[in-house]
C-alpha cells in the first residue's frame, strides 16, 4: 500500500519549546490511524506539521512523499483538514459556508452534493438555512465534518472530530470515517478519545510530552481492545 | 471565479450582514450627499452672487458722470473672486481669506494682512466640504470595515482553514484588498459625480479627473495601511487603536503642529507691525495730492527742462496728473514690495507644511486636492496679484486721464466757483479704462505641475505599503 503521510524522527518546535521530539509513523491509502495523546502532547502539532504550518527543526513530514514546503499548494489540495473548533464563518448559512470554502479549494459544488454531504452527516434540513453563529458546537463540526467529506480529498486530518458532537452523531461518524477509508481515504485523526480511536483506526499512536510512546494495531478483521489502549494511555501499564 | 474574487465577495457578504459595517456604509453615503448637496449649493450661489456683483461694480463704475478724474480713482472699484468649478468638491482658502477687494488709489485692500499669522492654516476645518468628508471622513470608514480584515480571520481561527483549502496567502491579502478596494470604488461615486458637474461647468475634464484620481491614491493608501495593521497586529483592539492613532496624528495633529512649525520657523509680521513699517516708507515716497511738496521737486524739474518752460501752466501736461502718475507708480512698488513679502512668507509656511506630506498623507491629499481645485493659497495670491495689476492699471489709466485731458489751470482753480468746478471734469467715456475682471483657476497644466510634489508624497506611500504588504504576506502562512 502507498504510504501518503509520514513522519520519520520528526521534531517540531513551537515558540522555543520542543514540541515534538523524534515522532516516526506513517499512514498509508485506505488507512484510518489515530494519534491519541492528553493535552499538549503534541497531536495538533503533527497535523500542522503535515499542513505545512510548521517547519520541522529534524527529520521529516511528508505528504505523498514530498515535504509540504516544497509543494504547498499541492500539499494542501490533497489534504481535507478538520480543525479542533470546526471554523467556520458564523455569518454564513451552512450551505453558504460549505460553498465558500469548496469555491477557495478550486471546487465548483453541485447543490445536491451539499444536501448529500450534509444529510451524512445529519445535519437537519431546516438548520441548514441559518447562520452558523444560531448553530451548536455539535451542528458546527457536523458541517466542518462535511465540508471535508466535499473536498474529496485523499487525505483527510482530523483534529479531535468527534468534540461536540452527540453520542449518535459520533457513532454515524466512525461509520463514516469507516466508509470513507473503505473508498481508498487515508485518514489521520488526532484525539483523546481513546473509545472512538479503538472503534475506527486500523492503528493507534500513544504520544506523551511529545515522544511516540506506543502503538497498536488492529488485529485481522477485529478492532483495538479499548482496555489496553486505556491503560497505557493512562500509564498504568508500559505502552 | 478566481480565489481573490471569490475572498474579496466574502468579505462584502460579512459586511452587509454586519449591522455595525452596513450602518457605517450608510451614514458614509448619507454625509457625502449632504456635503455635496450643500456645497454644490453653496458654491454656485457664491459663483452666481459674485459674478453678479462683479458686473454690477462695473456697470457702476462706467455710469458714472463726468468729473474730476481723482475723484474716480477715490471712488474705486471692486473685485471679486468667483471659484471654480471644483470648488464644489473642495472650495480650499475660499473662505479664510475673503473674496473680494475693494480696488482704489494710493491703497491695496485686501484680505491678506487680516490673516497674517495663519497662511499655513488656511482652509482647514472650516466646513464639512466634500473634499473634508473624502479626506477625513472616509479613512475612518476603511479602518471600521478593514481593521479586523485578518485579525477576524485569526480570531475565528478561519485562517487556517482557508490556507488549507490551498489558498495562497498573497490570494488572502489580495482579497481583503480587493474588498477594500471595491469599497473605495464605491465611495468614489459621489466624487465622480461632481467631477462630471465641474467639467459641464467649464472644469477641465483632466483636472476634475486627476483630482478623483488624487482622492482614489490617497483612500488606497489608507486601505493598504488598514489591510497592514491587520495583517501585523494580532488583536483587534489594538488594530482600531493604532489606526485611530495613525487618523489622529495624521489628520488632526500634524496638521496644526506643522502649521505652529511653519509660523515660527517663517514668522510674518504683524499688521500693526507691518503698517507703521508701511507708513514710514509712504512718507518718503509723498503725497501725491501735493504737487508742491519738495519729494516731487525732481519731478517739476525734469517735466520743465523736458519741455524748455519756465512754468508749470506752460506745460502741455497737467503736472498734478504727472505727480499723480509717479506717485501712484512709486507707491504701487512699495505697496507690492510689501505684499510680495507678505505671500512670499506665507507660501513658505505652506510649502513646509506641504513638505510634511511626506509623513501625513492627510497634508499630501489636502495640498493636492486645493491646488487641483484651484482653490489654494497659490491661487489666492494670484487672485490678489491679478485684482492688484486691475487697480493699478484702471488708477493709472485714470491718472493719465488727469495728465493729458485736464489743464493744468483748470485743475488748479477748480474750487474757484461752479463754472471752474465743471472746466476742471472730464467725460465719463474716459471711465472706459477700467478692464473687465473675472477670476478663474489656473490653466489645468498649471495646476497639475504644482500638484506633481503631492502626487509623488502620496505615490510613495502606497509603493512603501505595497512592498510592506508584500512581505507581510509570506507572514500570513506562518
Amino acid at each position: 500500500m502507498k504510504t501518503v503521510l509520514e513522519a520519520r524522527d520528526l521534531s517540531v518546535d513551537r515558540s522555543g519549546k520542543r514540541v515534538l521530539d523524534g515522532v516516526s509513523f506513517s499512514v498509508t491509502e485506505g488507512e484510518v490511524y489515530a494519534l491519541l495523546g492528553g493535552n499538549g502532547a503534541g497531536k495538533s502539532t503533527t497535523l500542522l506539521t503535515f499542513l505545512g504550518f510548521l517547519a520541522p527543526v529534524s527529520g521529516l513530514a511528508h505528504v505523498n512523499g514530498k515535504a509540504p514546503a516544497d509543494d504547498i499548494t499541492a500539499a494542501r489540495r490533497a489534504i481535507a483538514y478538520l480543525p479542533e473548533a470546526a471554523t467556520l464563518y458564523g455569518h454564513l448559512t451552512a450551505r453558504e459556508n460549505l460553498r465558500y470554502f469548496l469555491y477557495l479549494a478550486h471546487m465548483r459544488p453541485q447543490a445536491d452534493a451539499i444536501e448529500a454531504a450534509l444529510d451524512q452527516v445529519s445535519l437537519q434540513p431546516d438548520a441548514r438555512g441559518r447562520r452558523l453563529s444560531a448553530y451548536s458546537k455539535g451542528m458546527r463540526q457536523k458541517v466542518a465534518i462535511a465540508l471535508a467529506l466535499l473536498r474529496d480529498a485523499p487525505i483527510l486530518l482530523l483534529d479531535e472530530p468527534t468534540s461536540g458532537l452527540d453520542p449518535v452523531a459520533i457513532d454515524e461518524f466512525h461509520g463514516l470515517i469507516r466508509l470513507l477509508a473503505g473508498a481508498g481515504r487515508s485518514v489521520l485523526m488526532v484525539t483523546h478519545d481513546v473509545y472512538g480511536a479503538c472503534q475506527v483506526a486500523g492503528r493507534i499512536g500513544l504520544l506523551r510530552q511529545g515522544q511516540m510512546v506506543g502503538n497498536f494495531t488492529a488485529p485481522s478483521g477485529g478492532r483495538i481492545e479499548t482496555e489496553a489502549v486505556h491503560a497505557a494511555f493512562a500509564g498504568r501499564v508500559p505502552a | 471565479m478566481s480565489t481573490v474574487l471569490t475572498l474579496a465577495i466574502g468579505e462584502w457578504r460579512f459586511w452587509l450582514r454586519s449591522r455595525l459595517v452596513l450602518a457605517s456604509l450608510i451614514i458614509m453615503a448619507c454625509v457625502l450627499a449632504v456635503t455635496s448637496l450643500a456645497t454644490i449649493t453653496r458654491m454656485d450661489a457664491a459663483q452666481a452672487e459674485r459674478l453678479a456683483h462683479q458686473v454690477a461694480a462695473e456697470e457702476r463704475f462706467l455710469a458714472q458722470p463726468d468729473r474730476h478724474p481723482h475723484r474716480m480713482v477715490h471712488y474705486g472699484h471692486y473685485a471679486y473672486r468667483a471659484p471654480g468649478p471644483l470648488a464644489i468638491i473642495d472650495p480650499g482658502v475660499d473662505r479664510v481669506t475673503g473674496q473680494s477687494i475693494f480696488l482704489e488709489g494710493h491703497r491695496q485692500n485686501s484680505a491678506m494682512f487680516a490673516e497674517t499669522r495663519s497662511g499655513a492654516v488656511l482652509g482647514r476645518f472650516v466646513e464639512l466640504t466634500p473634499a473634508l468628508a473624502y479626506q477625513v471622513l472616509a479613512p475612518l470608514l476603511l479602518i471600521i470595515l478593514g481593521h479586523s480584515l485578518i485579525i477576524r480571520e485569526r480570531e475565528a481561527a478561519t485562517l487556517a482553514p482557508l490556507l488549507a483549502q490551498g489558498v495562497q496567502p498573497v490570494a488572502i491579502l489580495g482579497g481583503k484588498a480587493l474588498a477594500l478596494a471595491s469599497v473605495i470604488l464605491v465611495m468614489m461615486v459621489p466624487l465622480m459625480l461632481l467631477a462630471i458637474r465641474a467639467t459641464l461647468n467649464g472644469e477641465s475634464a483632466i483636472s476634475a479627473f486627476t483630482l478623483m484620481g488624487a482622492y482614489a491614491l490617497y483612500l488606497l493608501i489608507w486601505g493598504g495601511l488598514v489591510l497592514l495593521v491587520s495583517a501585523l497586529v494580532r488583536q483587534r483592539g489594538m488594530a482600531l487603536g493604532i489606526l485611530a492613532a495613525f487618523w489622529v496624528i495624521s489628520a488632526v495633529i500634524s496638521p496644526r503642529l506643522a502649521a505652529s512649525y511653519a509660523s515660527v520657523t517663517y514668522p510674518a509680521a504683524g499688521k500693526i507691525e507691518t503698517g507703521l513699517m508701511m507708513a514710514r516708507d509712504l512718507r518718503e515716497v509723498g503725497d501725491g495730492h501735493d504737487a508742491g511738496a519738495s519729494t516731487h521737486d525732481h519731478l517739476r524739474e525734469q517735466l520743465l527742462a523736458e519741455y524748455g518752460v519756465e512754468r508749470l501752466e506752460d506745460l502741455p501736461v497737467n503736472f498734478r496728473g504727472m505727480v499723480a502718475l509717479a506717485s501712484e507708480e512709486k507707491l504701487t512698488k512699495l505697496l507690492n514690495q510689501y505684499a510680495n513679502e507678505q505671500m512670499l512668507r506665507e507660501q513658505q509656511q505652506a510649502s513646509l507644511v506641504h513638505r510634511l506630506g511626506w509623513v501625513s498623507p492627510f497634508i499630501a491629499i489636502g495640498g493636492a486636492s486645493r491646488t487641483l481645485a484651484g482653490s489654494d493659497l497659490a491661487g489666492h495670491h494670484r487672485f490678489l496679484q491679478e485684482a492688484e495689476a486691475l487697480r493699478f492699471s484702471f488708477v493709472q489709466g485714470l491718472n493719465t486721464a488727469h495728465a493729458h485731458t485736464l489743464s493744468y489751470a483748470d485743475d488748479v482753480n477748480r474750487n474757484r466757483d461752479d463754472e471752474a468746478m465743471q472746466r476742471a471734469r472730464v467725460g465719463a467715456e474716459n471711465w472706459k479704462v477700467l478692464s473687465d475682471f473675472r477670476f478663474s483657476p489656473s490653466p489645468a497644466q498649471d495646476r497639475l505641475r504644482a500638484a506633481l510634489p503631492f502626487f509623488t508624497m502620496m505615490a510613495a506611500w502606497a509603493a512603501g505599503l505595497f512592498v510592506a504588504l508584500g512581505l507581510v504576506a509570506g507572514r500570513l502562512g506562518a
